[in-house]
């Protein structure tokens, strides 16, 4: 008989609300770089006497995220607090939703391992604060054998979604597909910048394997889920799952049985490794917190937000495909980003042609945003000016040579006529009279090759190419070759 | 007796520039010195703040300004209420040095209206139990007789308006922890509505059940007090956003014509744990009513008085032992430092706590434990749901429901501390009123005939938002019964103290 082995993946993501404040106090939400324990207050520290408040933002952007993943949204919601003992935690209970979520039963899609599209169930979202962090000084980092561990609050009370999907992967290719369509959905919807490596983007992951038997398909054995926590980006994501998968198969193989479990994933070793086993877990002592009446979702909420909705990132790419003529790597570039596939979209509405503005787009734009470390919404050069100047290269007006000059001076902050005169040109190319000038000039420069060429050493033309080379040069790329050529003939003529 | 001064007169004699705040303040602190030795009723006294406060009020009175409605007025605060000048130790060793950077919004409310913070005061560990007998600092004792508590969880701030020291004065009440010292003292004392006063800076033990309320001597100083700290609080999720009428005027139109009292009918049944002294007041003070013009009719309430306990002490426990799960000694408060982490819980917990606090939390836990929680959370709080909906229908018959405030007058001390099944028993009939978010009142009906005479008092309910309907009833009967009387110094004096 021959067994096989099928993965059943299912994700846990925990995504950070882009709001200003914490949820439940006004502390400020944005900590890169902040000293430990400076976004505190007594709420968030959970000091005695102190009562939670709800961030009605946050509570806009759950909805607005449960509407976009297809969800049915709850017209009336509340908080439980989860239970158990942990220095990160202030209160000892996280405030988080149970059996009541914001959001239930949505879907997304992705691209299937077979490349057609596969339907991801989303089992719930909802809405919980986070917790602080904690900073060991043992050398591997972990609690166990610290001489000594600090704590920082900073990020506790910060307002994150979590979206839980059904068990719909089969491989890691798709988990990380799941993932990279749910940030990108998330960065559309404004509801947070779905920054990994910040991590305002998490994800835990649910595994086991199925054997089933090759030739029947029938189902031999499920093994227990592992969860498996720590996946700090994409390429984690997968290969996490890729050593989990090949680790239970392993064990099934040798006649052993996955446990339920949750397994740390350490990047640097490319392994996970036993946390703690499920049965010991805690038992969280779930109920209601009585600090925060429920939430009511009223329709003119749930409407508000629905209106709020951008063309969804799978919507975009369809009509990117049939609006632009676009090929499908442009449109998977274009669309991954909001700003971007909206910056791109006014470069064609000044008039650039789409191929040649995604073209500058991908290349350009995405080479001064890297080197800058710029997002796109913050681009230095307005997408009217680029959108412009590729009209020019289009009607070619300006040689590619000369635009990119051009787009180099607008990204240091010069406006578009300010570069083209910079860059010696001035919209609608030169004049001829102006060129007739240049090609003089360049002669003039030149008595020994004018000798050569009248001594009819140029057979070969190479002479003249020479001349038209110094006067392109000259002319910063933006004369037309075939003037060049014509006058140059001509002055050449009138001096032979 | 000793003749103290009401708050309404303090306000009018400061008006009147008879005296000043800072003489009122020092003649406080006099009577705190020379009895609370004896009563144990402070845990702190903020002397320094207050004469300052004092001095402030009389500055603007010598400016002509106004000075709030409970200028010069000295208060005291029950000490699981934040206050910036003063350790808030709830009671316990867990705090007993946690100074809070914040004020509650009642003592922002208290100084926004010229009230004089004195002190804080003793109290159950955590407002739990009813003789501040499971304080950490010691017991209070009872004006009347110090042999006997003063009941609780605000017995301190009982006594110090029973004894004079104050004249109105602040508790919380999550089964009764304002009415049943009231009445083991002597005073007024008003639990409110659920949401009617801020709970942001009262340190929660179940907060779907916790609310402040005031202690005072007089009808209108209650209504006075009440005026002040019944304000919606935006940063209370539970606050409600209803406007709060100005109190005084229930008192001032006091009157009981054509109201309907009612009686419960299961009282009857339950004469074998009340004290003759008790069902004696509640009689007399309902012919009072009558004589009055009110009409007594009969409700019936057997799921509250059958039910309402063992739903209470599932509830109030669960809720509680989530609220102090935070006192872990990682950040603030008492702390054992230990090679691990589970041994700092361990040992910060175990010496942090006193045994009340520990059995409840204990209880709580249990409760909603996986396994347990269908059976005795998620079930009480179905018979919560009853409950109200039992008052809601009561209500529908009568205005106000009357019932003992406790079983029986103050007990010893000592004599309940080791069986807490009893004393449970004691807030019986005030248990109720918090699971149904009702407000509720107990004012003194009379004395026992005892050689010691112990105060004893009638519980009067209202329907939600019913407040002004309790302060006109009160000020009624307090035509006939007179304003609550001060412990004599001679009784104080008397007994054996602590």
């Amino acid at each position: 008989m021959n067994a096989v082995y099928m993965p059943v993946i299912g994700l846990e993501v925990h995504v950070q609300l882009a709001t200003a404040s914490k949820i439940f106090c006004s502390c400020s939400t944005d900590s890169m770089g902040a000293e430990p324990n400076r976004n505190v207050c007594p709420v968030c520290l959970g000091l005695p006497g102190t009562l939670p408040v709800m961030n009605e933002h946050a509570l806009r952007l759950g909805i607005r995220a449960g509407l976009a993943l297809s969800c049915a949204i709850r017209d009336r919601t509340i908080f439980h607090r989860k239970n158990y003992f942990y220095p990160d935690l202030p209160k000892a209970y996280q405030i988080s939703q149970y059996d009541l979520p914001l959001a239930e039963g949505g879907e997304i899609v992705i691209t299937g391992d077979d490349g057609a599209p596969k339907r991801i169930r989303i089992t719930r979202l909802h809405l919980e604060e986070d917790a602080g962090k904690l900073v060991h000084s043992a050398a591997d980092g972990r609690l166990e054998g610290a001489e000594r561990s600090f704590v920082d609050y900073n990020r506790g009370g910060v307002p994150l979604a979590e979206i839980v999907s059904e068990p719909d992967m089969s491989s890691p290719r798709e988990a990380r597909e799941y993932v990279q369509t749910l940030r990108r959905l998330v960065r559309y919807l404004g509801v947070s910048d779905g920054d990994m490596e910040k991590g305002s983007l998490r994800v835990d992951a649910n595994i086991s394997l199925k054997k089933v038997d090759g030739a029947t398909g029938d189902l031999l054995f499920w093994g227990e889920r592992s969860e498996v926590k720590n996946m700090n980006s994409l390429r984690a994501v997968e290969r996490a799952l890729a050593y989990e998968i090949e680790r239970q198969r392993i064990l099934m193989e040798r006649g052993g049985t996955p446990e339920r479990e949750t397994r740390h994933w350490n990047d640097g070793a490319g392994v996970t490794t036993a946390m703690r086993s499920k049965e010991a877990a805690n038992d969280y002592r779930y109920f209601p917190d009585p600090d925060l009446p429920p939430m009511l979702v009223t329709e003119a909420m749930e409407e508000r937000e629905r209106r709020a909705l951008p063309e969804m990132p799978w919507k975009k790419a369809e009509r990117f495909t049939e609006q632009y003529g676009l090929p499908a790597a442009d449109v998977e570039v274009l669309v991954e980003s909001l700003p971007l596939a909206d910056y791109f979209e006014a470069c064609v509405a000044a008039g650039a042609s789409p191929l040649r503005a995604s073209n500058w787009v991908r290349v350009e734009v995405f080479r001064v945003m890297n080197e800058r470390k710029l997002p796109a919404d913050a681009f230095p050069v307005a997408a009217l000016s680029l959108g412009r100047l590729v009209a020019m290269v289009d009607e070619k007006k300006l040689s590619t040579t000369v635009a990119r000059e051009v787009f180099d001076a607008m990204a240091g902050g010069k406006s578009l006529d300010e570069a083209l005169k910079g860059a010696g040109a001035a919209q609608g190319g030169i004049a001829s009279e102006a060129l007739e000038g240049i090609i003089r000039a360049v002669v003039a420069q030149n008595p020994d090759v004018l000798d050569e060429i009248r001594s009819g050493k140029d057979g070969s033309g190479k002479k003249r190419k020479f001349l038209t080379g110094l006067v392109m040069k000259e002319t910063r790329g933006q004369a037309d070759g075939k003037q060049v050529q014509a006058i140059l003939d001509s002055v050449l003529g009138e001096l032979l | 007796m000793d003749r103290m001064l009401s708050a309404d007169e303090i306000v009018r004699g400061l008006l009147a520039k008879e005296f000043s705040a800072a003489e009122v303040f020092r003649s406080s602190l006099e009577r705190v010195r020379r009895m609370d030795p004896a009563l144990s009723a402070m845990l702190s006294v903020t002397e320094e703040a207050g004469m300052a406060a004092a001095r402030a009020v009389d500055e603007c009175v010598a400016r002509g300004e106004d000075p709030g409605p409970l200028a010069g007025v000295p208060v005291v605060l029950k000490d699981n209420m934040c206050y910036r000048a003063a350790p808030t130790t709830c009671g316990s060793r867990m705090l007993e040095r946690w100074t809070p950077p914040y004020d509650a919004a009642v003592v922002t409310a208290l100084e926004g209206a010229g009230a004089v913070i004195l002190g804080k005061t003793n109290m159950d560990e955590f407002a739990m139990g009813g003789s501040t007998e499971y304080s950490a600092f010691g017991p209070a004792s009872n004006p009347w007789d110090p042999d006997r508590v003063p009941g609780g969880s605000s017995g301190g701030s009982a006594v110090a308006v029973a004894a004079g020291y104050v004249p109105v004065a602040l508790g919380s009440d999550t089964g009764g922890s304002i009415r049943q010292p009231a009445s083991y003292c002597g005073v007024y004392g008003m639990k409110p509505t659920y949401g009617l006063v801020s709970r942001r800076g009262l340190v929660a033990f179940a907060s779907s059940l916790d609310q402040i309320g005031p202690f005072a001597r007089t009808a209108a100083d209650l209504a006075r007090m009440l005026s002040v700290i019944a304000a919606p609080d935006p940063g209370d999720g539970t606050s409600s956003r209803r406007a709060r009428p100005e109190y005084g005027a229930a008192v001032a139109s006091a009157s009981l014509k054509g109201r309907k009292i009612a009686v419960v009918r299961e009282l009857a049944g339950m004469k074998a744990s009340l004290s003759p002294d008790v069902e004696g007041t509640l009689a007399r003070v309902l012919d009072l009513c009558r004589r009055e013009g009110a009409e007594i009719v009969e409700v019936s309430l057997p799921r509250s008085l059958e039910f309402g306990l063992p739903c209470y002490y599932i509830l109030a426990p669960a809720e509680a032992s989530s609220n102090l799960a935070r006192f872990d000694g990682v950040r603030y408060g008492f702390s054992r430092k230990e090679r691990t982490l589970k041994a700092l819980y361990e040992r910060t917990r175990g010496e942090g706590f006193g045994p009340e606090v520990k059995r409840r939390i204990l209880t709580g836990t249990y409760v909603l434990s996986s396994g347990y929680y269908d059976a005795y959370y998620l079930t009480a709080q179905k018979v919560r749901q009853l409950m109200k909906e039992e008052f809601r229908k009561a209500f529908a018959s009568c205005d106000l429901i009357a019932l003992p405030t406790a079983p029986t007058p103050a007990f010893r001390k000592g004599e309940l501390v080791d069986d807490p099944i009893q004393m449970y028993l004691a807030d019986i009939f005030t248990l109720p009123v918090n699971l149904a978010g009702l407000p509720a009142l107990s004012l003194n009906g009379g004395f026992t005939a005892d050689a010691r005479p112990l105060p004893v008092g009638v519980q009067l309910i209202a329907p939600q938002w019913g407040e002004e309907g309790l302060l006109s009833a009160a000020a009624v009967l307090e035509r006939h019964l007179g304003p609550a009387s001060v412990a004599p110094m001679a009784a104080v004096k008397g007994g054996d103290g602590r």
